[in-house]
């Protein structure tokens, strides 16, 4: 193959869409370059080559029985379950959902590896946000919070302008206790454990609100966002996941809504995966409902407690790495012997085309500079809304 | 496809100067048609009105904001969940409906087509998405282009005036996203705000950094979309919103477009008296006394009703001020390049001095007016109120009683500042009604086939029980035919439909591409060449309505 593109690279959540790929010697590059988005799209195209259509108990099946199967699994199911949903794009999740409602079936914009159910913040107080042009070219202070960018979205520094050359008035400041490729960049490097988080940021909003605190560090931190009239705030997993994680997002939100009141802030949240934000999108408008959604009771309910996932019978990934226990997983890799039905799916941004929402929300089209034969998830969902309707 | 004949119904058709004519309206094919054979199937409409489908020319039902407005009010809609049937996708009511909730319930309410009024070019994938899963209703979207930095370097660049480049840039905007027509919100405003929270507070305040002023942004783009003869005229949601003493800025942005077709969006917003910080008055009769001068502009009302709201603008500096009122929830969204948004759920309270005057004025400016064309009926849905709050609004304005007693319940202080006391006893007509809800929209979107019941209109048609109640009239029609099929029958939706999307187009230069392209280069985080939407999944079906140049 030869140089291809600009596309849009789905490696990540930021969606890059000036991406060229040149494979035409042993590895894949990308220009600009991006280990992670090259390691992406050769995976998936080593993956596509010679991987059987489907599985079934582990032993490779044609797509039809697959899918029957399949269909089979989840008109039997008392509890099933849609999950995962990494690498899915709009259509999708729109297929997806359509399939929940008809199977009243519980929903979550979730890997199986993630917390459930992370409860979020913003329905409680809202969020001040911006897409990746506005903080480039309008925050003079960018603060990372407990994220590692450089690894997991290798090219958001550059597009929040803090690449080569770029001006030197402004600050980035990480905050993190571990020595990462993003504090080798920072500006201003505070360090503190995870535990101190919470505290750390009611601590800015007394400073933000001129009442006097033991700050230490973080006075330097408030100074430098007191001295501008634009500041973003970028965080993610590290700060608002695990146990507290809504305390500390909702400390987040209701420090920048106290910002707000003397300056413009904003902040930008890394999701964990590049298809959470798009699935989330459709969840939302499909129901009204975002991130984890019950549709047993014949409508939309969401689900803000502990998940009843303990009569869950049948689990549906879709779009999700195979990696543990699932009835069915449609996903370009391979599934497990955990895995009773796999159907191989051609990996969007590759070898199918899509709508995608970037991790800001902004929508793009994915290109498919290397079409196969593979079925998209929406191709197959519909197919199985339709097996399942009859 | 279904021939249907309407026997016997009181047909209100203003647009063909039918008022309440006895008569038959028969379709065939998706269109009203003189007559239909023999086998037609026949709807006895006798005792009942018959009108062309509603048409909502200004309500917020799509897209980025329209969503996080969802997500931000999650327990707003969990008592009024939508089960799914056989037929149905399942959903969540509320103030902010999902999709599918949205389309069904405009449906009963018998409306056939809906404007967005308000969408992020950038975000066009995202609204059209969520078109395509609002069913029963036609439905356009209007882009937002009063704080478009790369539009006010075009106008910059031509000393502050319309422009050849111009006026193809916005030709390539409705093309690159599907769009129908140009909406300004708080032109120049917004891009202060998401600088430094900053806003523009008259028409010749510079906009800092680009050398262009929002008296400018309305003149060059307004005459840029009136030059293309667009099928919608530029939609205006002024500077000021919210603020006391802006039907000065409303004036003069009325006069600033002088000579040119302009629709403003939610009048009421705009129709303050008083001073910066006091308290308001109602300006209303001085905006319509410069409509009957002005038939070239028109307005949608954006009326209050008490009860439960969600503000969501492009005018994120609004937002900010409700925030700062005391709200618990708030969203700020800032779209590079071109806009900003602002979401706060709200309540409006009869004995709220303020809320009360808002809900005083809107009823004054559907009222004092003389020509319904002019002043359509909206409630900026769902800013003023959720758009199943129209039947109640119509029933305030053709009962007199019912009006007289919603007024007791509201701040006297407030009421006793509008006209509503002044022995105000005027009652709209079915016909008016007709003309406020479909007739008026449909010519000013410049939809032909719709709002009308002549030969060779769309078969969108809505037939009324003639009760006393108008509210329960309207609220329940006895039958709503889209496209020329019974979508709703005896209060329940007997089939579903997509619906088509309406966009327009414009002839323009491709070669704009060449001025734009580098423009976009050091602005957008999306390159030039992915950023036009042309997915036929997304833009079909479609129908195209086209521009005529003048």
């Amino acid at each position: 193959m030869a140089e291809l593109g600009p596309f849009t690279c789905a490696g990540c959540g930021l969606l890059c869409d000036d991406v060229t790929v040149d494979d035409s010697g042993d590895s894949v590059r990308l220009a600009p370059a991006c280990d992670l988005g090259s390691e992406w799209f050769a995976e998936r195209r080593r993956l596509s080559a010679g991987a059987p259509a489907a599985t079934i108990s582990g032993e490779p099946a044609d797509v039809e029985s697959a899918l029957a199967r399949a269909a089979e699994l989840l008109r039997g199911s008392r509890r099933p379950l849609m999950q995962g949903f990494a690498n899915a794009t709009v259509e999708d999740a729109r297929a997806a959902v359509a399939l929940a409602d008809r199977l009243g079936a519980l929903v979550s914009i979730r890997s199986p590896a993630d917390a459930w159910p992370g409860a979020p913040a913003v329905p409680l107080r809202g969020a001040s946000t911006a897409t990746l042009g506005e903080i480039r070219d309008r925050s003079q202070v960018v603060v990372i919070w407990r994220e590692d960018p450089e690894t997991t979205h290798p090219r958001l520094l550059e597009r929040l302008g803090f690449g080569d050359g770029s001006r030197s008035e402004r600050t980035l400041a990480v905050i993190d206790n571990r020595d990462t490729a993003t504090t080798a960049r920072a500006g201003l490097h505070l360090s503190w454990p995870p535990a101190r988080d919470l505290d750390a940021l009611v601590t800015l909003h007394v400073l933000q609100r001129g009442r006097p605190a033991h700050a230490g560090d973080l006075s330097g931190l408030m100074d430098r966002i007191s001295a501008v009239p634009h500041a973003a705030f970028v965080y993610g997993p590290g700060l608002i996941g695990g146990a507290g994680g809504q305390r500390r997002a909702l400390a987040l939100h209701e420090l920048v809504r106290g910002l707000c009141h003397d300056r413009h802030v904003v902040t930008l949240e890394l999701l964990p995966a590049p298809g959470t934000r798009s699935a989330d999108d459709v969840l939302a408008w499909q129901s009204g409902y975002g991130t984890h959604v019950d549709f047993a009771g014949g409508h939309p309910e969401p689900v803000t407690a502990t998940a009843p996932l303990d009569d869950v019978d049948v689990t549906l990934l879709v779009e999700s790495a195979p990696d543990g226990a699932a009835e069915i997983a449609l996903h370009g890799l391979p599934g497990g012997p955990d895995v009773e039905v796999w159907i191989r799916t051609a990996a969007a941004g590759v070898s199918a085309g899509g709508t995608a929402h970037r991790l800001d929300g902004v929508p793009l089209t994915l290109q498919a500079p290397q079409p196969d034969d593979a079925p998209t998830a929406a191709a197959l969902l519909t197919r199985l809304l339709a097996e399942i309707g009859t | 496809m279904t021939e249907i004949r309407i026997s016997g119904g009181a047909v209100h058709d203003p647009a063909n100067d039918v008022d309440g004519e006895v008569r038959d309206v028969c379709l065939k094919d998706g269109k009203v048609v003189n007559d239909v054979g023999p086998d037609a199937r026949r709807i006895d409409a006798r005792g009942m009105v018959v009108m062309a489908g509603g048409v909502d020319i200004h309500a917020h039902i799509a897209g980025p904001k329209v969503n996080a407005a969802r997500k931000l009010t999650p327990d707003d809609r969990r008592d009024d969940p939508l089960d799914r049937t056989e037929l149905l996708r399942s959903g969540s009511g509320g103030v902010v409906p999902s999709t599918f909730a949205t389309g069904y319930r405009y449906s009963l309410l018998g409306y056939t087509t809906v404007v967005e009024a308000a969408a992020p070019p950038l975000a066009a994938r995202h609204v059209l998405s969520e078109l395509r899963d609002t069913p029963m209703i036609d439905k356009a979207f209007l882009i937002l282009m009063g704080n478009n930095q790369v539009l006010f370097e075009l106008i910059r660049a031509s000393g502050g005036g319309d422009s050849q480049q111009l006026r193809d840039a916005i030709a390539w905007w409705l093309d690159a996203t599907g769009g129908y027509g140009v909406k300004l919100v708080n032109p120049g405003g917004v891009e202060r705000w998401k600088q430094d929270n900053g806003n523009v507070h008259s028409l010749d305040d510079e906009v800092t950094g680009f050398e262009v002023t929002p008296r400018q942004v309305l003149e060059a783009i307004g005459g840029a979309v009136d030059e293309l003869g667009l099928p919608h005229p530029v939609h205006v949601h002024a500077n000021n919103l919210g603020i006391p003493g802006n039907a000065d800025t409303t004036l003069d942005t009325m006069r600033t477009l002088s000579g040119r077709q302009a629709h403003f969006a939610h009048l009421q917003f705009h129709a303050y008296g008083g001073r910066p910080g006091g308290q308001p008055r109602s300006r209303a009769p001085e905006l319509l006394e410069y409509l009957g001068k002005h038939p070239e502009i028109t307005a949608d009302v954006g009326q209050v009703m008490f009860g439960p709201a969600v503000t969501m603008t492009a005018d994120a500096a609004v937002s900010a001020v409700l925030r700062d009122l005391g709200a618990d929830k708030w969203i700020n969204q800032d779209t590079e390049v071109e806009t900003g948004c602002g979401i706060v759920p709200y309540r409006y309270r009869a004995g709220n001095y303020v809320h009360a005057l808002q809900w005083g004025i809107g009823l004054e400016l559907f009222l004092l007016g003389t020509n319904p064309w002019q002043v359509m009926l909206s409630t900026d849905h769902p800013n003023g109120g959720s758009f199943l709050s129209y039947p109640k609004l119509i029933r305030l304005l053709m009962d007199r009683a019912f009006r007289e007693d919603q007024l007791a319940g509201a701040n006297q202080r407030a009421i006793r500042r509008t006209a509503l006391l002044d022995g105000l006893d005027r009652e709209y007509t079915l016909n008016e009604i007709a003309i406020i809800t479909r007739a008026a929209p449909a010519r000013r979107l410049g939809l032909r086939d719709k709002g009308h019941l002549g030969v060779g209109a769309d078969a969108d048609v809505t037939v009324y029980v003639d009760r006393p109640d108008r509210e329960e009239m309207f609220a329940t029609p006895r039958y709503v035919i889209k496209g020329g099929e019974v979508a709703v029958e005896e209060g329940e939706l007997r089939r579903s439909d997509d619906g088509l999307l309406l966009s327009s187009r414009a002839a323009f230069d491709p070669d704009v591409g060449r001025v734009l392209e580098p423009l976009f280069g050091d602005r957008y985080t999306v390159a030039f060449d992915h950023y036009p939407v042309r997915d036929p999944a997304l833009r079909e079906p479609a129908r195209i309505v086209e521009a005529a140049a003048r």
